[in-house]
């Protein structure tokens, strides 16, 4: 129960690294013009909302599997 | 239901949800096209979208389900399962809010309106943050139960008014486009990859809702156990 919760939790963790990682090379595909950047800003409006999305779900599911984890622990004390 | 058949089955549905999450994942960067008229910024609607549906109807319908239910019968398996709905229901509402203003910058130049249907859905949080302060600033645990079953219905009466609001006031926010009479206005491609994240936003809920309902009854049989050991 606990293995799998802390499986899901840890899908969080490629989620966001592939988010930040696409972040910066998105932001390299028309350097320093300013066009580059009033272009690419809705990239990075939707990289940041998805990476809000999952970080509040999965923060979700962290939560819950520590608390399980907590009261399994002081149930077994 | 017992506790291990609800953690089996919030498991099991869990699971499948966090795989349709990584399909709709895959779906929106590498498959659907990309919107004529908003450009990129639309991506934001699969997931704002199938967020607002899973959080305002699905497990605040819940909450006030239960809230009704428990008022009538006070059976306290319906007060925990409205705890782990409101808990769901924040979650994804607060998705719903932060997603929202991203898409209104772009689109609209600005983070945030006071657009009635932005407005209601952030006095909708208010309410049923009040659920979780009621809850916990009664003295009387009891009588906590009942106020915020009050606090969840009448934070019910709030979802038809946000579904409406933007055909009975004059709006910025998009109409609908799939909750409608008729069919959804959304090309094929589109509306399948919509469908993949409701479904997969609703199995996740529905299974984060019964881990989430499994640990309030064992924590409250833990508490009564410790309460009764005491005396």
């Amino acid at each position: 129960m606990h293995r799998a919760l802390r499986f899901f939790s840890r899908l969080a963790l490629p989620v966001l690294l592939s988010a930040a990682l696409a972040l910066p090379a998105a932001a390299q595909a028309l350097p320093g013009t300013d066009l580059g950047a009033e272009t690419l800003r809705p990239y990075h409006f939707v990289f940041l909302a998805y990476a809000l999305a999952w970080i509040l779900v999965f923060g979700w599911v962290v939560s819950i599997a520590r608390r399980l984890a907590r009261l399994e622990k002081h149930l077994e004390d | 239901m017992s506790i291990s058949k609800l953690r089996r089955w919030g498991l099991i549905l869990a699971s499948l949800g966090i795989l349709g999450i990584l399909v709709l994942q895959a779906l929106v960067f590498f498959w659907v096209p990309t919107e004529a008229t908003q450009g990129i910024i639309q991506m934001i609607f699969y997931v704002h979208v199938p967020a607002a549906i899973v959080g305002l109807y699905v497990a605040f319908g819940i909450l006030a389900l239960t809230s009704v239910l428990y008022l009538w019968l006070g059976d306290d398996k319906l007060d925990q399962a409205g705890v782990a709905a409101a808990e769901g229901g924040m979650v994804f509402t607060t998705v719903v809010l932060l997603t929202g203003p991203l898409w209104g910058k772009i689109a609209w130049g600005t983070y945030w309106t006071w657009d009635p249907r932005l407005t209601l859905t952030l006095l909708l949080w208010f309410i049923y943050l009040g659920y979780f302060l009621v809850r916990a600033s009664t003295q009387n645990p009891e009588r906590g139960k009942r106020f915020a079953a009050v606090v969840g219905i009448v934070g019910a009466l709030d979802i038809p008014l946000i579904h409406m609001s933007v055909l009975w006031f004059r709006s910025l926010h998009p109409g609908p486009v799939v909750m409608k009479p008729g069919s959804p206005t959304l090309a094929p491609q589109m509306l399948t990859t919509f469908m993949v994240g409701m479904f997969s936003f609703i199995l996740l809920f529905l299974g984060l809702f019964a881990l989430r309902f499994a640990l309030e009854i064992a924590s409250r049989t833990a508490a009564t156990r410790a309460r009764a050991a005491q005396t």
